[in-house]
């Protein structure tokens, strides 16, 4: 489902709430969640702030037009577009969220503006055969989990006009190599000792859960690798499953516990391009950052490069799932220090 | 470091754990042919060592030479099926992972469990060779002239094979599937909505066998939530007397950590019944931890399993739910008590005590509520209207209680119904502070442990205060430290009452009667309704209802 809409981001997050105790400002376990995913969502100002900017920033782009807002969730890009001075706004969004939109864009006198459809993509009757403008926000962790982007490529073939306009066009996903000895301890080696008890069944399970969480800069042992970049007006369904190369050389003596990854999204069809980064360099945002623990402890001196691949395809079975592998091999003349292997994960 | 290695040759590869369910992708060459090498000679590590063999035979040569374990002639005593071939070698290696490296393979019976069918190494190749090793030794008695018939029975036993590796997989699927589905119902009860998730996750599990069931997270929570982890063993350790040669029946024994601090305390035996398929992994966990012997894990309902005693000793249960009662799972408890404690028999924990107080945040009002009055130049407050309805569970701070606690039930394990579940009760709380608004009410609970039936609870009693005395206790209020189980918030919705002039002030000293109940959420769910009608001496008053799901 999309990131504003009625699924929160499902497994981790409420995993989250139940570990909970560093969030519980914004961490309900009730139902207060399906307000409060929407209002961790618009509380995330790196996000929303980039939205609204990138709408309000382009009324020259925006005025007259007929816009397509996919997954909608409460209506805020739709009500960005319409002050912007859109001819007309098109809200889909599958959720019962679009009830409380409704709602929101009539108090906020915009109900002639704005016409706000529940359903799937593929099944409503838009008012208009064809749009000028689309604008998603259908980014997930990792990128693509739970990700509503095939929805917005479905979108693009049906009902954008050529020469149509995306808002945010171009995301391009990085990953780089951390020092986590600390915590990959807590969340992993808990298993081996549990009050007492050797509790590896669970933990075999850990190590193929990729973490969703916050990583602080000064963890960062190597640079960060770029590893695709998805152009989303040429980009296809198909394209989602990927696996591509990375290279990342440390930058100082130490140790490498996990791969994280994240992703950055640009805004180039705006008269001044925006953009903004999920990355462990930026501000928060909810999306933070997706840490991968290897098996293995790598030990690197400066300037060693570990190599790998990163692989990623939908589930067969459940399109919102992720199977993603990731190798690595590290060489070095030193053999103790070498090491080589990979990890499948699921989210 | 060579410029080559800067990027990775295509094809390069990785051990791929879920080469099982993946086995349809081999056809897709890149990257993985490493993985999938000719299937005549697949590489095997020992049974008795970490030393990789080129094959399943000369592996097994080692095996007979230096350890004197003959697997083929096992497989041949015993009379072993495909299944219990996999069993067999995943005990093997179990037992040689735990340091015996003599393994009992006399009887079947020691490695029958069902624990067995999933592999300790992944992608043992040994599993897939099976079938391999046992048609090679029947090969040498057949005559090499009959060259067709020897054909016909090639493809026989490909035929065989394949039906025996299909039905290991659904074996191990099912079990993952029911896994699953009970790690769902479970979900279901603490979070409605990552259920529709979890169903998808379901139909996932038909690829089975490596399945990341991402509900781990729960257990990991529920076992680092120190205050009540430790409570039970606490209370376990320092009773040893009270356990020891004990029949105990753990409710909902989830990873079976209750269970192994009593197994460990002495108990004769242990039942461990829960309904959610972790119980697979608990099976596991105590069978690791050389307490198989002691506890037997039961998978199913409380009210539907067979138990092998007649009566038990002790019940102990991690039961409690937010605002103690949400989830249902005490009316389990209680036909546990009934039907199986012995009329002497100990409920572990003895007591419990819901508790409420007068609660005023102001910053929560503001940053939660306040905030949807203008959201980037909106209104949004409509996103506001099931707000009240809903009981909030959350972390407050001691500053946002703002008047004395009142016990408003008291739950004696021994002897409550499930009738008692149900209720009206008043309360009478007195405002410590002044306050702008009274924003709402917190609902917390306690926590005791009492050593034996006869133990009275003290009217009143606090935690803290019931350490001092030895008794094993811990609250969920905001006073104590943080357990997952927080406290439950009922916001009261002052615009609401907007006709009789809304929220106002209230000052210390004032008093505040009302009645707060409980009451099941009608759809036989696990949701709980809880109604609060109060008045105080300044005639600020209401009533409302909300609803725990």
């Amino acid at each position: 489902m999309d990131t504003e809409s009625d699924s929160p981001q499902g497994i981790t997050s409420s995993a989250d709430r139940m570990v909970g105790m560093e969030h519980s400002e914004v961490r309900y376990f009730t139902s207060y969640d399906h307000h409060g995913i929407h209002e961790e969502m618009l509380k995330d100002d790196v996000r929303t702030r980039s939205y609204r900017d990138s709408i309000y920033q382009n009324r020259h782009i925006f005025k007259d037009k007929v816009v397509l807002d996919v997954g909608c969730g409460t209506g805020i890009l739709s009500m960005f577009a319409a002050r912007a001075g859109a001819k007309h706004v098109i809200g889909v969004d599958m959720s019962s969220i679009i009830e409380k939109a409704r709602q929101i864009v009539d108090v906020n006198g915009l109900s002639d503006k704005i016409t706000l459809l529940q359903g799937k993509m593929e099944e409503v009757n838009l008012p208009f055969p064809k749009v000028d403008i689309i604008i998603s926000e259908w980014m997930g962790y990792f990128l693509l989990y739970e990700s509503m982007l095939d929805t917005v490529l479905y979108a693009r073939d049906t009902y954008l006009n050529p020469g149509g306009l995306i808002f945010p066009d171009k995301a391009t996903m990085y990953v780089a190599g951390i020092e986590d000895g600390d915590y990959k301890d807590d969340k992993i080696g808990f298993w081996d000792n549990v009050y007492g008890f050797d509790y590896s069944p669970m933990k075999e399970i850990a190590l193929n859960e990729p973490l969703v969480d916050t990583v602080e800069m000064k963890a960062l042992v190597t640079d960060p690798c770029a590893i695709i970049t998805f152009d989303l007006n040429t980009v296809t369904a198909a394209d989602l499953a990927f696996k591509v190369p990375y290279a990342l050389t440390a930058k100082r003596p130490d140790f490498i516990h996990a791969l994280i990854a994240w992703f950055d999204i640009e805004f180039s069809a705006c008269h001044k391009p925006i953009h903004f980064s999920t990355g462990p360099h930026a501000k928060y945002t909810h999306w933070k950052q997706t840490v991968f623990y290897l098996r293995d402890v790598l030990t690197v001196e400066e300037e060693e490069r570990v190599t790998g691949w990163v692989e990623n395809r939908p589930n067969d079975k459940n399109k919102r799932d992720l199977d993603i592998s990731i190798s690595y091999k590290f060489e070095t003349p030193d053999a103790t220090r070498a090491a080589e292997g990979g990890c499948f994960y699921r989210m | 470091m060579s410029s080559s290695n800067v990027n990775p040759p295509v094809g390069e590869s990785f051990p791929d754990s879920h080469s099982v369910s993946d086995s349809s992708d081999s056809s897709n060459e890149e990257g993985w042919e490493d993985v999938e090498p000719d299937e005549e000679s697949q590489p095997v590590v020992g049974l008795f060592t970490d030393q990789i063999f080129p094959d399943a035979r000369s592996m097994l040569k080692e095996c007979k030479g230096k350890y004197n374990f003959d697997l083929l002639k096992i497989q041949k005593d015993l009379d072993l099926d495909f299944l219990d071939n996999i069993k067999l070698v995943n005990y093997v290696r179990t037992q040689v992972k735990k340091g015996n490296n003599t393994p009992d393979v006399s009887s079947k019976s020691n490695f029958e469990d069902d624990v067995y069918l999933k592999p300790v190494l992944e992608d043992d190749a040994l599993l897939y060779s099976l079938d391999d090793l046992a048609d090679e030794q029947g090969e040498d008695a057949v005559p090499a002239t009959e060259t067709n018939r020897q054909v016909l029975e090639l493809q026989e036993n490909l035929e065989r094979l394949q039906n025996q590796f299909s039905e290991y997989r659904l074996a191990v699927q099912k079990s993952m599937d029911d896994q699953l589905s009970k790690e769902d119902d479970k979900l279901a009860e603490s979070n409605p909505q990552p259920s529709a998730k979890a169903v998808d996750r379901l139909q996932d599990a038909e690829d089975g066998y490596f399945v990341s069931y991402a509900y781990n997270g729960i257990h990991e929570s529920m076992l680092k939530d120190t205050i009540r982890t430790d409570a039970y063993r606490d209370f376990v350790y320092e009773n040893k007397n009270v356990f020891k040669d004990k029949v105990v029946l753990d409710v909902g024994c989830g990873t079976g950590i209750l269970s192994m601090f009593c197994a460990k305390a002495g108990a004769k035996k242990v039942i461990a019944v829960d309904n959610s398929n972790i119980i697979d992994r608990a099976k596991e966990i105590v069978h690791d931890n050389g307490l198989g012997d002691v506890i037997t894990c039961i998978r199913g309902k409380i009210e539907e399993v067979t138990l092998p005693v007649e009566k038990v000793d002790i019940i102990i249960s991690e039961w409690m739910g937010y605002g103690l009662l949400f989830e249902a799972m005490f009316d389990s408890v209680i036909y546990a008590r009934d039907r199986y404690l012995a009329p002497n028999g100990l409920m572990a924990p003895s007591h419990a005590t819901l508790r409420l107080a007068p609660y005023a945040d102001p910053d929560f009002i503001a940053s939660h509520i306040s905030f949807w009055n203008n959201v980037y130049g909106f209104k949004m407050d409509s996103m506001l209207h099931k707000i009240y309805d809903e009981a909030v569970v959350r972390s407050t701070q001691p500053s946002t209680i703002v008047g004395g606690s009142q016990i408003f039930l008291t739950l004696p394990l021994h002897t409550i119904t499930v009738e008692e579940l149900s209720f009206l009760k008043e309360f009478q709380v007195t405002l410590n502070q002044d306050v702008d608004a009274l924003d709402g009410w917190a609902i917390w609970f306690d926590i005791f442990f009492m050593p034996s039936r006869e133990s009275v609870l003290p009217e009143d009693a606090i935690p803290s205060d019931m350490r001092k005395k030895g008794i094993v206790s811990f609250t969920t209020g905001p006073d104590g430290i943080e357990t997952h189980w927080q406290q439950t918030i009922l916001l009261i919705d002052h615009a609401k009452d907007q006709a009789k002039g809304g929220s106002q002030a209230l000052k210390k000293g004032q008093v505040i009667t009302g009645k707060i109940g409980y009451e099941k959420t009608e759809k036989g769910s696990r949701g709980v309704d809880i109604s609060v009608q109060w008045e105080s001496d300044s005639n600020e008053k209401g009533v409302q209802l909300w609803s725990l799901q």
